[in-house]
């Protein structure tokens, strides 16, 4: 990984040197994830979808996820990735009642599918941080 | 449904696979291009529209590359559908013909990584919500190869084994990127971990290349290869209701749809080129293609049930692990390949019983989706 990308070469973003590109991550406030949930069938979206993309409803209600949830699945990553350091720990979690996320282990270590974590909060760049409960 | 055309492959070429800084992306296209026309014995004249499956362009790249070779005036398309994209082109070039659009199309895929990524894995998206949480390709790869684990019990050293298979493959494939050693399970687990439980030697290499192919309505020539169906199918939602893999619904999707058309099965392919770009890729694939059931994907290269000289060898060419992933000539390459194992010209490559074969590329890379597009192709001999 070459973390001096030219900011010419691809959108990658502030954190790798290129330019401004809107943050397309979901928003986490203290120790929730801030999205929609659909008034008419229950989806829940984060971040918020212009319209229900299971039923199509209009009706999007703004609606906060967490702070507990389940790992789907981790891996630990041993590259530098952007701003990101080798070892990490990253992991799809499915947040109680809420959607699927990826977040940032706050320890570096793989943990179990089924495993039950709970968001910290944002990381000092905005990402997602989850510990195991 | 009798008013679609037959279509048939009259031609493929290639360039070789690897890094190749000092040349233009161009003169890739070029070489694949020259060798799939005259394989097709077809004159520029006969080009009736250009279809062409690249990611990261550089934007005007077909147009560029036809500069060369006199063919101009005609509809030029470029495809995007992440690694899927040559094999969307592919499958719409043969649509087209299916339906009477046109009667020759040239297909071809190009890509030059090497100018745009100087080392390591491809720099993830900063407009897409998993790459600015810094989720590289081979990490989303890896969530699903951890899932497997522990949902089925399987060994790291089963993954393994694909790697082993294919770059084994590969040392037969003088166009690809990696042919010069065939590593031990051994090598490839003790290389260096990439994202947990994939280390090195189970992610592809960063790769410039082009492969071509011409598609068209059949003239009865010697070598020509009948496409009996090919389907694309893109991804729905991925989120917390999904039971699948990540990928697995569009390939299966695909597949299916191929099956339905064509009253075939997996069972009754002879050889495939499928998408590993990482190893887990080929497991996930190859069950979705409906070779086996979900979670017994894993002991098909360890039983030699997908060896090359096993009942139903799976990249003979070496694969993405070994001839490198040009991401949009990827699917072109593989068409290629197939073509060259139904003639019998894969020469060391060549496997025993190659009557039907069968193609698969999986784009992914968009989150909260299932992935991009998966395009299946099924071919046999004319």
């Amino acid at each position: 990984m070459s973390t001096g990308a030219s900011p010419n070469k691809r959108r990658a973003g502030e954190a790798m040197g290129g330019g401004f590109v809107a943050d397309p991550r979901p928003q986490v406030q203290a120790d929730q994830v801030l999205g929609v949930r659909c008034a008419a069938c229950g989806y829940p979206s984060a971040p918020a979808a212009p319209w229900c993309p299971v039923c199509q409803s209009r009706e999007q209600k703004p609606a906060s996820f967490g702070p507990g949830g389940t790992v789907w699945s981790s891996t630990l990553v041993q590259i530098p990735v952007g701003r990101w350091k080798p070892p990490y720990a990253i992991a799809y979690v499915d947040l109680d009642e809420g959607p699927r996320v990826l977040a940032h282990l706050a320890s570096p270590a793989i943990v179990k599918a089924g495993t039950r974590v709970r968001i910290v909060g944002a990381d000092e760049g905005g990402d997602l941080l989850v510990r195991v409960a | 449904m009798s008013n679609r055309n037959e279509v048939v492959i009259r031609g493929v070429g290639s360039s070789s696979y690897g890094r190749f800084p000092d040349r233009r992306v161009e003169s890739l296209a070029w070489e694949a291009i020259l060798e799939a026309m005259q394989d097709a014995g077809a004159d520029a004249g006969e080009i009736e529209a250009v279809f062409v499956g690249s990611v990261f362009g550089p934007p005007g790249v077909a147009t560029r590359t036809l500069r060369g070779i006199g063919i101009g005036g005609v509809p030029v398309l470029t495809i995007e559908a992440a690694c899927a994209s040559g094999t969307a082109a592919f499958h719409e070039a043969c649509e087209a013909v299916a339906l009477g659009r046109y009667s020759n199309v040239l297909v071809f895929g190009v890509e030059h990584l090497s100018s745009l990524f100087t080392s390591g894995a491809i720099v993830p998206e900063a407009s897409d919500g998993e790459g600015r949480a810094g989720l590289p390709l081979p990490g989303l790869y890896a969530l699903q190869a951890q899932r497997y684990l522990d949902q089925f019990g399987a060994r790291p050293e089963q993954f393994a084994e694909v790697a082993v298979k294919n770059k084994r493959n590969g040392t037969r494939n003088p166009r690809a990127q990696l042919k010069g050693h065939a590593p031990t399970l051994d090598e490839v687990m003790s290389a260096r971990m990439i994202a947990e439980p994939l280390t090195f030697l189970q992610c592809c290499p960063v790769s410039d290349g082009a492969a071509a192919i011409v598609v068209g309505r059949p003239r009865g020539a010697k070598g020509e290869v009948k496409v009996l169906a090919s389907a694309l199918a893109s991804g729905g939602l991925w989120d917390h209701r999904s039971t699948d893999f990540w990928g697995e619904a569009p390939v299966r999707r695909a597949a299916q749809a191929v099956y339905a058309k064509t009253g075939l099965k997996a069972s009754d392919v002879d050889v495939f080129e499928v998408h590993d770009s990482f190893t887990i890729g080929e497991i996930l694939t190859l069950e979705s293609l409906g070779l086996c059931e979900v979670g017994e994907g894993a002991a098909l290269a360890p039983s030699g049930h997908t060896q090359f000289d096993g009942p139903q060898p799976v990249n003979p060419s070496g694969g993405l692990l070994s001839r490198g992933h040009p991401l949009g000539a990827t699917g072109t390459a593989q068409v290629a390949e197939i073509v060259w194992q139904l003639r019998g010209t894969a020469g060391e490559r060549q496997v025993k019983k190659a009557t039907l074969g069968m193609v698969e590329t999986m784009g992914g890379g968009a989150a909260g989706m299932e992935g991009n597009a998966s395009v299946v192709g099924l071919m046999t001999l004319r």
